[in-house]
């Protein structure tokens, strides 16, 4: 399946990049490629211009600082679960970081672009072809959404699995513009909006992923559910981080809603509980009311559901044997 | 635009006229003729099309030609030496990795890049790394056995 055209640019600066961006607002930035390429490829996207990041080299980092960690966006996925450090003090991010796509996706991916994926759906992550059997849907360019009959609302889920890792991990970004830098919370990147998912203004990269010391003093993991469990999305995926110090614990799911999300109200729950086995069977009717699921993927929602509760009952059992 | 780039592939140098659109997988096979390298879904789900850059397996259906500038590339066509086949493609002869091929070049790279990274690789890890590449015939007890026999020929200790 050929690309469709697009004009290349390949900045030698950061400051470069973004003016590119701000310049020429429907240019795309590429990473990786493993995400945005297959979009393009599919039709799906079809920037007029490609930003690639490669000339970049100064963002392909692991660096512990101050008990925490900071990861540079252009760092690929298998060098961030490779780290030392990520591998036995965040597991929930090594873990996530090798569970996405294939060896190969976690070679060529980046963690910073990762993120910024886009959402997914049944009827949008598909061939021009076979789209063309229905009319075009918001996200495609077109009317109305195929998931739910109302229009200019697009249903697409977010599909990240290293997104909830760094939510319970409480990671901040690094958002880089013509004006400088801001570090803002993970969380307020995700605009949860299926047509448009990150709130990046224009001309801003994600720079880089700073993860604070605390993370590191706390119980974590990743649990994802996969049709496949060699090389897929998630279908549903949740990670819990557990404080060894305060009693607090963080939440996070993925695939059920248009952006990653915090599961607060869990959270709450389990604040200075010891987790027991009664504690664990009680989180499943909690777990439904934080999620938002919609028929965006083949699975249904009653199975989405069913599933999401044995992941975050599994963290929990796995945090309740763990440290 | 289309431009002129410099490709060093299986330590040739080769310049060719390429549009950003144009992939490395494409590139390899339409302009110059490395057909080794296979098209199987060209949406980077399938593996058949990897090829090592700078020693890493890669997509090639999923890499704009313009960004392997620099690079260096090796395909199926560049293990062997001097028309001897690599051990890792003697061991899938041997052993019977493979059915119909298809899939066997870009097993065979992705074999490559693991031996490379990990020269012992237990039975586990190949698995987990060649996930990403498939085989339609389903023959993947003897692939998976062709990459462990060719780990004890290149010297990996098991």
């Amino acid at each position: 399946m050929k690309l469709p055209k697009f004009e290349y640019r390949r900045p030698e600066s950061i400051q470069e990049a973004c003016a590119i961006l701000l310049d020429r607002p429907s240019a795309k930035v590429l990473a990786g490629g493993t995400d945005l390429l297959v979009n393009m490829k599919h039709r799906v996207e079809t920037p007029p211009m490609v930003v690639s990041l490669k000339g970049l080299a100064d963002l392909k980092y692991v660096r512990t600082a101050d008990g925490g960690v900071r990861i540079g966006a252009l760092t690929p996925l298998k060098k961030v679960y490779n780290d030392p450090f990520v591998a036995e003090k965040l597991p929930a991010l090594a873990v996530a970081a090798s569970s996405v796509g294939s060896w190969h996706h976690q070679t060529m991916g980046t963690i910073g672009g990762n993120l910024c994926q886009q959402t997914r759906c049944k009827y949008f992550n598909q061939a021009k072809w076979w789209r063309s059997s229905r009319p075009l849907c918001f996200k495609a360019g077109g009317d109305l959404c195929h998931v739910a009959k109302k229009e200019h609302v697009c249903y697409s889920t977010y599909c990240g699995d290293v997104a909830p890792a760094l939510l319970v991990l409480d990671a901040q970004v690094v958002l880089t513009g013509k004006d400088g830098s801001t570090q803002v919370p993970l969380e307020s990147i995700f605009s949860g909006e299926g047509k448009t998912p990150l709130k990046l203004e224009q001309g801003q990269i994600l720079t880089e992923i700073v993860i604070p010391d605390h993370a590191a003093d706390g119980f974590s993991t990743y649990k994802k559910a996969a049709n496949r469990g060699s090389i897929d999305f998630p279908i549903v995926g949740a990670a819990l981080w557990r404080s060894n110090s305060n009693g607090g614990s963080r939440i996070a799911l993925t695939a059920v809603d248009r952006k990653p999300l915090r599961a607060r109200q869990l959270e709450d729950f389990l604040r200075n509980k010891e987790i027991t086995e009664e504690i664990v069977e009680a989180v499943d009717s909690l777990v439904g009311k934080e999620i938002r699921l919609m028929m965006s993927s083949t699975d249904t929602l009653s199975y989405k559901r069913r599933l999401i509760g044995i992941l975050v009952k599994g963290a929990l059992r796995e945090a309740m044997g763990g440290k | 635009m289309k431009q002129v780039i410099a490709l060093n592939v299986n330590d040739d140098i080769y310049e060719v006229l390429v549009a950003p659109n144009h992939t490395l997988l494409e590139v390899l096979r339409d302009k110059l003729g490395l057909t080794g390298t296979k098209r199987g879904c060209d949406l980077g789900a399938c593996g058949s099309c990897s090829v090592l850059v700078d020693g890493e397996a890669y997509l090639s259906c999923l890499l704009p030609a313009v960004e392997a500038v620099g690079k260096e590339i090796v395909t199926i066509e560049g293990l062997g030496e001097g028309g001897d086949l690599h051990p890792l493609q003697q061991s899938f002869v041997e052993v019977g990795g493979l059915q119909c091929g298809f899939c066997t070049p870009g097993m065979i790279i992705t074999a490559k890049a693991i031996l490379d990274e990990e020269p012992d690789a237990t039975e586990e890890s190949i698995k987990k790394k060649m996930a990403g590449n498939l085989c339609r015939c389903t023959g993947y007890k003897k692939i998976i056995e062709a990459v462990e026999s060719a780990s004890e020929k290149m010297g990996g200790k098991r």
